[in-house]
């Protein structure tokens, strides 16, 4: 039985991270009594899975891009806030659709959900993020962090997490504590808001999304907390890092073009010889 | 436990004297503390970049003691400054307040929170223009500009700007400000902001011949980026809880803390008759009960309407004040509607009530307007049993449901408020009077909750099973992987 979970889990990072973003929809609703929006989760999901199989038909995609879907549309489900389902359906649309129109060289481009959010709010006018919704609390970090890095690890993308939170971090505590000079606690609240946490591990990580090489994703994930950093404290914006994410990851494909390493691929070739061609480390 | 209750900070009607500040001032009460300041009032209206707020003065003290600092983005100029009519604090909240008729007797103040001086100079007037001079050199030499001075129905108002906050500070004690040791360290990073103070004094004799008995409240405009309340300032030296109600307007939607997690207020639920006289107590400890339980950092959502004047929809429901009219909305500060505004001008109106202390808020309270439109409301329904003859049998059945249905509203009652029901047997048991011996044996025994006041527990115990779970399971795939790995 157990071991029939493990190989559920191992098989593919994904089925980690539907559960894992499911744990945390039904943390929200039941702690953190969000009002339980059930026809929007279903619009926005449903609208995801519509869209991937149509792609899945058309463009004669993998069926498992399903399992992508489900992510985007539980992703939409935590972050997006609607005015109607009309717009729900709308950024499941923009995402999946961007996702597979807007590619490079094949892969895509943005992040799905990144993408759906931020044109959503700018086309629609009645849809917004509410950065404040998680609240603030070392235990959303435990929950996240701990949830997050196991899955992380297992595709390999634990770098971008905490090069940008590192490097957002120190802006933050350069700009509050060492300039503005506010107490630390200012400073801690700021990091543990779990909007930007919930970013940092589950947005920003995408493996589809983030630069291919390990070192361009260092930079590139620097480049997203200097961004953030600049619309949250020069521009005001509230949710900057989903704003950052987008900008920055129109520059994705130059990233991949000055370092070269092989695509990210969900279900890992054969096992045993995994090791001996990850092209990733070469 | 009862007196204990009582005694906490009353939200509703009066409260004890204390040392404290609220929103964005010093204050530093008298040893005979006639002053309150566990409430204070503020209207907030946001148009694109553009801010407008308002501070509500029910001050209690000697006139002669009032005076307020709050930081600003920019230099107000004259026009941007504007003394308006205290009753619109008490027609919103009369509006908005949660619902139960009888509310509205217990509530009929705001409070609002000053900086108090020692003294006003009291220099005779021929000394007035010396006075200037004296501060503007003084100011000087301490880093500290004057970028403005205005005179604005019964206050005096100066606009600052210093260069560091230990010359701000000496200049505001030297100029009869008494600002606690702790200052500092929120002045600081207001002046590094590059943040301007506005400071307010009365000038007495003006106020004595408009002939007002109270100070009136100040509205400020100003175009800025940030949307936000200094409420760190107005904390220096306090440790207590202090309330804030802000009545906020957009063209758009809600306002929600950007920050802080934004919570509605439980609404809509039945409670047992006998509440109606005790409905202050009984929202005053559902706040608080209802505050901790949700980890005290929170903002919460007690009202949300769309209030635009011209829009035929209900108000509210049920109404218990009338809704803002258009005269009401330009006073706030809503300048999109009226007779200069255009047709399509909409408002949306959002009450939130902050609850807050030096230890679960160490940031500034950061807005956004949203586009979300779902109104709310803070309701608490009573419902009153039928009268007459029950003797029939759909009568009995009646009576059945009503006494189970009476054992849930005292099963929420406790629920909210943490109060002991042991006592409120009798409100269910009444009804078994009316019953016959057949239907009054087949009842099920009651079973009355019992809570201890107060233990309600945080959003944090579940996350920390949900992470501890989680790390077991990891450690658990990363066994069995590892496991795996071995043979192969």
């Amino acid at each position: 039985m157990l071991r029939t979970l493990m190989d559920f889990f191992r098989r593919d990072a994904r089925h980690a991270q539907i559960v894992l973003l499911a744990a945390l929809l039904v943390h929200g609703l039941l702690n953190l009594h969000w009002s339980l929006q059930l026809p929007r989760y279903a619009v926005l999901i449903g609208s995801c899975l519509a869209m991937q199989a149509m792609a899945v038909r058309v463009l004669d995609l993998p069926l498992s891009g399903l399992k992508s879907a489900v992510i985007t549309g539980l992703g939409l489900s935590l972050l997006l806030h609607v005015g109607t389902l009309g717009t729900a359906a709308l950024a499941a649309v923009i995402a999946i659709g961007g996702k597979c129109v807007l590619r490079d060289r094949g892969k895509h481009v943005f992040n799905p959900g990144n993408l759906g959010i931020v044109l959503t709010i700018i086309l629609s006018r009645d849809a917004w993020v509410s950065p404040g919704q998680w609240g603030s609390g070392a235990l959303l970090l435990v929950l996240f962090g701990s949830l997050a890095t196991m899955m992380l690890l297992r595709v390999g993308r634990a770098d971008v997490a905490f090069t940008f939170l590192g490097s957002f971090g120190l802006l933050q505590f350069a700009r509050t504590v060492m300039y503005l000079g506010w107490g630390t606690d200012v400073f801690v609240h700021q990091m543990m808001n779990g909007s930007l946490l919930l970013f940092s591990f589950f947005m920003i990580t995408d493996p589809m999304t983030t630069p291919n090489a390990p070192r361009a994703r260092i930079v590139w994930g620097m480049l997203v907390a200097a961004v953030a950093f600049l619309l949250a404290d020069r521009v005001r914006i509230q949710a900057a890092p989903i704003w950052a994410l987008f900008l920055v990851s129109m520059f994705t494909p130059v990233f991949d073009r000055l370092w070269r390493a092989a695509r990210f691929q969900w279900s890992p070739p054969v096992r045993n010889t995994q090791i001996n061609i990850d092209p990733i480390t070469s | 436990m009862k007196l204990h209750r009582f005694l906490l900070p009353a939200l509703l009607a009066g409260s004890l004297p204390q040392v404290g500040t609220a929103f964005c001032g010093f204050y530093v009460a008298k040893a005979d503390a006639t002053l309150f300041n566990d409430r204070s009032g503020i209207i907030l209206v946001r148009d694109g970049r553009r801010t407008t707020i308002t501070m509500s003065n029910d001050f209690k003290g000697d006139v002669r003691d009032f005076a307020m600092v709050v930081p600003v983005p920019t230099v107000l100029r004259e026009q941007d400054i504007r003394v308006v009519d205290r009753a619109i604090f008490d027609q919103l909240d009369a509006y908005s307040a949660p619902r139960l008729v009888e509310y509205y007797d217990a509530n009929p103040c705001q409070r609002w929170d000053y900086a108090v001086m020692d003294e006003l100079d009291r220099a005779p007037m021929a000394g007035a223009a010396m006075k200037e001079v004296r501060e503007e050199q003084s100011a000087r030499s301490r880093g500290v500009t004057i970028e403005a001075r205005y005179s604005i129905g019964e206050y005096d108002i100066l606009i600052l700007s210093a260069k560091e906050s230990e010359g701000l500070k000496d200049w505001l004690i030297e100029n009869g400000y008494r600002i606690p040791a702790t200052a500092n360290e929120v002045l600081d990073p207001y002046i590094k902001d590059h943040l301007k103070f506005f400071v307010v004094k009365v000038d007495l004799e003006r106020m004595q011949d408009m002939g007002f008995e109270f100070l009136r409240p100040i509205q400020v405009s100003f175009e800025s980026d940030r949307f936000m309340l200094p409420i760190r300032l107005g904390m220096a030296n306090s440790k207590g809880e202090q309330d804030m109600i802000v009545y906020a307007f957009t063209r758009t939607g809600r306002v929600e803390c950007a920050n802080y997690r934004t919570v509605d207020l439980p609404t809509d639920r039945h409670i047992p008759l006998y509440v109606k006289d005790r409905f202050g107590e009984f929202y005053r400890d559902l706040f608080k009960r209802h505050y901790e339980r949700e980890g005290r950092h929170i903002v919460t959502l007690e009202y949300a309407w769309n209030v635009t004047p011209s829009w035929n929809g209900v108000k509210c429901d049920p109404c218990v004040g009338p809704p803002p009219l258009t005269a009401q909305l330009t006073q706030a500060g809503v300048d999109w509607v009226g007779p200069n505004g255009g047709a399509n001008g909409n408002v949306f109106f959002t009450r939130l009530h902050v609850r807050y202390a030096r230890a679960d808020f160490p940031q500034d309270l950061l807005f956004q307007v949203t586009p979300d439109q779902q109104q709310f409301q803070g309701r608490y329904i009573l419902t009153h049993p039928a009268q007459g003859d029950l003797s029939c049998s759909a009568g009995q059945d009646y009576l059945e449901d009503l006494y189970y249905r009476r054992k849930k509203e005292v099963d929420e009652l406790a629920t909210l408020t943490g109060w002991n029901t042991w006592d409120d047997r009798r409100y269910i048991d009444e009804v078994k009077g009316r019953m016959t011996p057949e239907r009054r044996n087949g009842l099920d025994a009651p079973v009355i909750p019992f809570r201890r006041p107060g233990g309600g527990q945080g959003p944090g115990s579940m996350l920390w099973l949900i992470g501890l779970a989680a790390l077991v399971f990891g450690a658990a795939v990363h066994i069995a992987a590892r496991s795996r790995a071995l043979p192969g």
